[in-house]
């Protein structure tokens, strides 16, 4: 006789899927991820080496009677540009010269310096930057910024009344 | 006279599909804002920094790492003083000379030191008040600086 019990046909049973712990497992990583979010932030950075050469020291302590050597400049006609800039006596940006040849703005600078760069085929471009202490820092920094975004290699700077070159770097 | 049938206790069936649904949403919202990357250390608070066009930079921060605050007047700023002059090259000094007793006993360091000074100037500070910053710190050995602006909006 067989004992075996049958199965019964018809409408299975209504499998029960707790969704609890899922959402509990969700609502963990939801608080992982709130707790680590940054708030998106306008900061960037711009990035100097100034090397500590012997160029980069700056003349004879005062009281010592010794005359400022005068360093030759070691520039290269052809890949490097002097860019002058003058403030006025609130700090603003009043005239911006490349190599001699007037530019409106840090923005028109650096327009002019990308096409310096394409042309040099792959040779590094240098930029001294000659700035009036007097211009807001700002001003100067738009113009290290637009020097360091057109793929200038080396920046130098030095301000107005200083023919030598203090520092010497590369953004 | 109504008499009130006794309905007995109501089963109440949350549906926690839908919200499974919200939450999975925000999931993916905060997992696509996730920055795991070096946030540029510092607070700015007081200082309003310069907007300038930056490239990217070009490479992390790295570890050993210096935050120097330059207020609109060109002073630097130290806890909660500002110094000028002298001071501030003195201050220059005692940092550098924390860093080449620190790095002593790694072997010593080079000309250079390895510090990134991160300088966060007031965009109303003037070029000559940073330059000289610059000078004063390159003086005392450190060669790497990473300057602190807002991105332009454009």
């Amino acid at each position: 006789m067989d004992r075996t019990p049958r199965r019964k046909q018809g409408i299975p049973e209504d499998v029960p899927f707790p969704v609890t712990p899922m959402l509990d497992m969700a609502f963990q990583l939801l608080a992982f991820f709130i707790l680590t979010f940054q708030a998106p932030t306008r900061e960037t950075r711009i990035d100097l080496y100034l090397p500590t050469t012997p160029i980069a020291l700056p003349g004879s302590s005062p009281g010592q009677a010794k005359p400022r050597p005068n360093l030759p400049a070691e520039t290269v006609l052809e890949t490097d540009l002097m860019v002058r800039a003058e403030a006025n006596d609130r700090g603003v940006l009043k005239a911006l010269t490349l190599n001699g040849a007037d530019v409106p703005d840090a923005e028109a600078l650096g327009l002019r310096l990308r096409r310096y760069a394409s042309v040099l085929d792959g040779k590094p471009l240098r930029v001294y930057l000659v700035a009036d202490d007097r211009l807001r820092y700002e001003e100067a920094a738009r113009l290290i910024g637009a020097c360091s975004s057109a793929g200038v290699a080396a920046i130098r700077l030095a301000d107005a009344g200083d023919r030598r070159s203090p520092q010497q770097g590369r953004p | 006279m109504v008499r009130r049938r006794n309905r007995g206790e109501a089963k109440v069936d949350v549906n926690l599909t839908p919200l499974l649904d919200i939450v999975l949403q925000l999931i993916t919202f905060f997992m696509m804002l996730v920055h795991f990357g070096t946030k540029i250390e510092g607070a700015s608070a007081g200082i309003r920094l310069p907007v300038a066009p930056a490239a990217l930079p070009g490479s992390e921060l790295a570890l050993d790492r210096m935050v120097v605050t330059i207020d609109a007047r060109g002073a630097l700023v130290v806890g909660e003083e500002a110094v000028q002059g002298r001071m501030a090259d003195a201050w220059w000094a005692e940092q550098a000379q924390r860093r080449r007793d620190g790095l002593e006993t790694l072997g010593g360091p080079g000309a250079e030191l390895p510090t990134l000074v991160i300088i966060r100037a007031d965009k109303d500070a003037s070029y000559g008040a940073v330059r000289k910053a610059l000078v004063s710190a390159q003086e005392r050995g450190f060669a790497h600086f990473t300057l602190v602006v807002l991105r332009s909006l454009r």
